[in-house]
């Protein structure tokens, strides 16, 4: 009997000591196979999460413009910002997201077949669609405006392009893009997202529309554009949204339940409470209720959109955390928890 | 004809030959010399540079050494009472694992692939087109075994292809091939699941009644995955190998998740047109 044994053994409850799997050496912190991550993170960068807030704006400004012609609701301004708008998000978010690719030059591949069940492949296909459509709106609003000078062509487009009749059409899709962002990340083995599948769609899209509007009216005030009426409806449909926003962000944050955690980790705590839920709801919230002033306005629609854009790297950070922690994903991936495809919720 | 992998992982010795005869068939790159102090496992996980990884575990029975130990009967499994009150239940284990995709029989890389790349090909198993990926990289999170990572310097993603090159000229993979000991058999997918019962029940009769069958639909290919084309003899919780125990189909939910997004559509637009009423 050597000390060296007996000391060990009296240290570690009667077990001796090897090296060093942390099941059988309790002075290891780390659980599991060596504290190594099961499964593997995205390696998606910072193109990601503002290619999410910006489909989520492009979303929310063709459901507001949309509604506003439908309803009757006829502001110039109003519909030539949407229109421009439109088709600025759809310039930009194929830019971010082949910059992104890890062969960028072979894009085009995502366009050689469309399945269903990829929502990263229906988000491809939305895109495409999305963007033709904004595109050929807002050549008709550049013809309208005179952008093109007067030539024959224009005045086709003008005659030719249904552009309210395109806006109705391209609504569905714009929509699609918005909550595809988030439905595309739930579709992952990723514990925080696969857990919360059923409202990352809606979450994204609440605060999409939620930065949307926001963004309509940081514009329309920043240019003195657009009809009182206009102002006062998007403030009205700002308050509800974040009311519906907040009360999705409840309920995920329900669903996620021990999965959530990485959300109030150190690294990603200021982000979600402070950047989120501070400063693109509390806060902005607050600021849209008493007197209607332009200096109010203009700087509750800069923190509801920064709050988006929080949102946004937030969730996408926290995945890579939930993904980096074994202990999540094998109780996520266990008998009780995992979720089967029979199931309903 | 399906093909795949068995790997039984109470006759691995871990000797890394898999690893090796791995990375030189399939020219995949080195990963650096690092030491991790992990026990013998210094490339620690799969990933697209690390097609067969072999897991090291030192797994040691509980061992009473009190009084007079006689290294020679401990070292050969001696269980009787030993002189001077010396006890031991013999020698610790130590479990190793050649580890390596599980080609699934509905594979959740697969479904996401974007492209189209990820195909099942004639022996059945899930191969990556390296002329089609364009590395876009949602293949990685969906999986639920760790197995496909983008490599930095390329850009796409990779996989085991199961040597698909030396399938097609009829040989076995490579792993398979530089296997000293048969841990690692390839053949019809049928034809191994015959095998793993066989040897689970001899298992069994020799008393070590922990052993199981890892990638069937029950345990490892569990939530719509339908079940494993590689398949693992195991002798400790999935979890011990760095395996989950019940993966599921992250794509099952799509519809689902489509559905409720509808409805949240609805649910803004309504609240939206509300704020048009004056």
């Amino acid at each position: 009997m050597t000390d060296v044994t007996q000391e060990s053994r009296q240290q570690h409850n009667g077990r001796v000591e090897t090296s060093h799997h942390p099941k059988t050496d309790p002075q290891r912190g780390d659980k599991d196979y060596y504290g190594i991550p099961p499964i593997k993170k995205a390696h998606w960068t910072w193109q990601i999460p503002i290619y999410f807030w910006i489909g989520g704006i492009a979303a929310g400004v063709q459901l507001f413009t949309t509604l506003a012609n439908v309803l009757g609701h006829k502001d110039q301004a109003l519909t030539r910002i949407g229109r421009y708008t439109a088709l600025v998000t759809m310039i930009l978010s194929p830019i971010l997201l082949i910059w992104d690719l890890g062969r960028p030059e072979r894009f085009y591949n995502m366009m050689r077949i469309w399945k269903l069940r990829s929502p990263m492949s229906n988000q491809s296909w939305a895109l495409v669609v999305y963007g033709n459509l904004s595109g050929l709106i807002a050549a008709r609003q550049a013809a309208e405006d005179g952008l093109l000078g007067g030539n024959p062509l224009s005045r086709a487009m003008i005659k030719l392009v249904p552009a309210r009749l395109l806006g109705i059409l391209a609504l569905p899709v714009a929509l699609f893009v918005g909550s595809n962002t988030g439905t595309l990340l739930s579709a992952t083995s990723v514990p925080i997202w696969a857990r919360n599948w059923a409202l990352m769609g809606p979450t994204f899209l609440a605060s999409g529309v939620s930065t949307a509007l926001s963004y309509l009216s940081l514009v329309l005030n920043l240019g003195r554009w657009g009809e009182k009426r206009t102002h006062h409806v998007l403030r009205r449909a700002e308050r509800l949204t974040i009311l519906v926003e907040t009360a999705l962000i409840a309920a995920s944050l329900v669903r996620m339940g021990r999965w959530g955690k990485p959300l109030f980790s150190k690294k990603i705590a200021p982000l979600f409470v402070g950047g989120t839920l501070l400063t693109g709801i509390a806060a902005p919230f607050a600021l849209l209720f008493g007197k209607e002033t332009r200096g109010k306005s203009i700087l509750a629609s800069v923190l509801a959109l920064l709050g988006g854009l929080a949102f946004r790297f937030a969730v996408v950070h926290s995945g890579r955390e939930s993904a980096d922690d074994p202990e999540a994903y094998f109780t996520f991936a266990s008998k009780e928890n995992a979720p089967e495809p029979e199931d309903s919720i | 004809m399906a093909t795949g992998f068995l790997t039984d992982t109470t006759v691995c010795i871990g000797c890394k030959a898999c690893e090796v005869a791995c990375k030189q068939w399939n020219q995949i790159p080195a990963d650096g010399y690092e030491l991790t102090g992990d026990s013998y496992d210094n490339t620690k996980q799969l990933s697209g540079t690390t097609w067969r990884h072999v897991a090291f575990i030192e797994n040691p029975k509980k061992r009473r050494l009190t009084g007079d130990v006689d290294l020679v009967a401990l070292a050969e499994d001696v269980r009787e009472q030993l002189p001077g009150g010396a006890e031991l239940d013999a020698l610790g284990r130590w479990s190793f694992m050649s580890d390596v995709c599980k080609h699934c029989v509905e594979a959740p890389c697969q479904q996401s692939c974007p492209t189209g790349a990820i195909i099942r090909n004639e022996f059945d198993n899930v191969y990556i087109q390296p002329d089609v990926c364009n590395g876009c990289g949602y293949c990685v999170p969906a999986c639920p075994y760790g197995v496909i990572t983008q490599v930095p310097d390329d850009g796409r993603a990779f996989k085991c292809t199961l040597c698909y090159d030396r399938q097609r000229d009829g040989m076995e993979p490579a792993c398979a091939k530089a296997c000293p000991t048969n841990s690692i058999m390839f053949g019809e997918v049928e034809e191994l699941e015959r095998v793993a019962e066989e040897r689970v029940a001899t298992l069994h009769a020799r008393g070590y009644t922990q052993a199981f069958i890892y990638g069937t639909p029950e345990v490892g290919g569990t939530g719509g995955i339908g079940g494993n084309h590689s398949k693992f003899i195991l002798l400790d919780d999935p979890e011990t190998y760095n395996l989950a125990s019940h993966p599921f189909m992250p794509q099952a939910k799509v519809k689902g998740a489509l559905v409720t997004s509808a409805i949240a559509a609805g649910v803004l637009g309504a609240v939206v047109a509300l704020a048009f009423r004056d």
